[in-house]
């Protein structure tokens, strides 16, 4: 008897046509997040708890940190373009795009650090007070994150200077964005409290 | 230009406005609360557009959205647990 043998592959139903990377990633996010609300939330309590508390506008630069949201916010949106350029197999889009993603960041990087500068010079350091800790903790630990995000796109533009991506293959491309996006998510969130309220 | 790029740019456009007209919130001379609430509104609803057109968590499955969005009243039950003593501060 000819008996025909089928074999099933297990589908990722639940996740679409999501890779294992891709969900890595999200998982990643899921938890950095909640890192980010950790600090966000003792900021808030420690805030709550103490008599005074200073004004940001009155030690920070607004404006200028205004700018460097609009920055990120552009970043954004480079980095989206730069997948919907690989998608649709535009190799030179997606270098374009990477490019002015890693100049951006760049940029945030270094608005970030004489904003630092300076108010490290006016004596505004972080053991100056309960309010410049937890400024300093959640600024650093976002730039920190740029900073990685910085390498992460080197690494992904290098690759694609290489010709790895394709309208077929652009699977790292998403991953990055999700990161990427991810970190200008939170900044907008940081700006608000650490900045704003 | 193609739809898609057309959706960036007007998200991108939407976000810098948000920003601006948040900065503008934070000179008002409103109610504290009042502020905090503002605020906090417009930075959900910029990390909204941000997570839902540029993460296009819009295009995924269900089990997903409900996996990314599940931490956010964990958040919300962290906050205040740490937090829920506060309004009794005034009282006594």
């Amino acid at each position: 008897m000819n008996q025909q043998n089928t074999i099933s592959i297990p589908t990722n139903d639940p996740f679409g046509k999501a890779t294992n990377g891709k969900l890595g990633m999200w998982l990643l996010i899921i938890v950095d997040g909640l890192s980010f609300a950790g600090l966000l939330i003792a900021g808030a309590a420690l805030r709550a708890s103490s008599d005074s508390w200073p004004i940001a506008g009155e030690l920070l630069n607004i404006p200028l940190t205004a700018f460097n949201t609009f920055l990120l916010i552009c970043t954004s949106f480079t980095m989206v373009m730069a997948l919907s350029s690989i998608q649709r197999g535009d190799e030179k889009g997606l270098k374009t795009y990477l490019l002015y993603t890693l100049l951006g960041g760049i940029l945030f990087l270094g608005i970030q650090a004489w904003e630092y500068y300076h108010l490290i010079h006016g004596g505004f350091t972080i053991s100056s007070s309960m309010y410049a800790s937890t400024f300093y903790v959640t600024t650093c630990f976002h730039g920190l994150h740029v900073f990685s995000g910085v390498i992460y796109i080197s690494c992904i533009l290098w690759q694609a200077m290489q010709g790895k991506y394709s309208a077929d293959n652009w699977d790292h491309v998403e991953i990055l964005g999700l990161f990427w996006h991810f970190v200008d998510l939170v900044w907008i969130l940081v700006f608000t409290i650490i900045y704003l309220i | 230009m193609d739809k898609n790029k057309q959706l960036y740019i007007r998200t991108a456009i939407i976000l810098a406005i948000l920003t601006v007209l948040e900065i503008g919130i934070s000179y008002l001379t409103i109610s504290r609360m009042g502020q905090i609430v503002l605020l906090m509104t417009f930075a959900i609803t910029k990390m909204m557009l941000v997570a839902w057109i540029y993460m296009h968590v819009q295009h995924e499955t269900k089990t997903l959205k409900w996996i990314i969005f599940i931490p956010i009243p964990a958040g919300i039950l962290f906050t205040i647990s740490l937090m829920y003593d506060i309004p009794f501060r005034w009282v006594v």
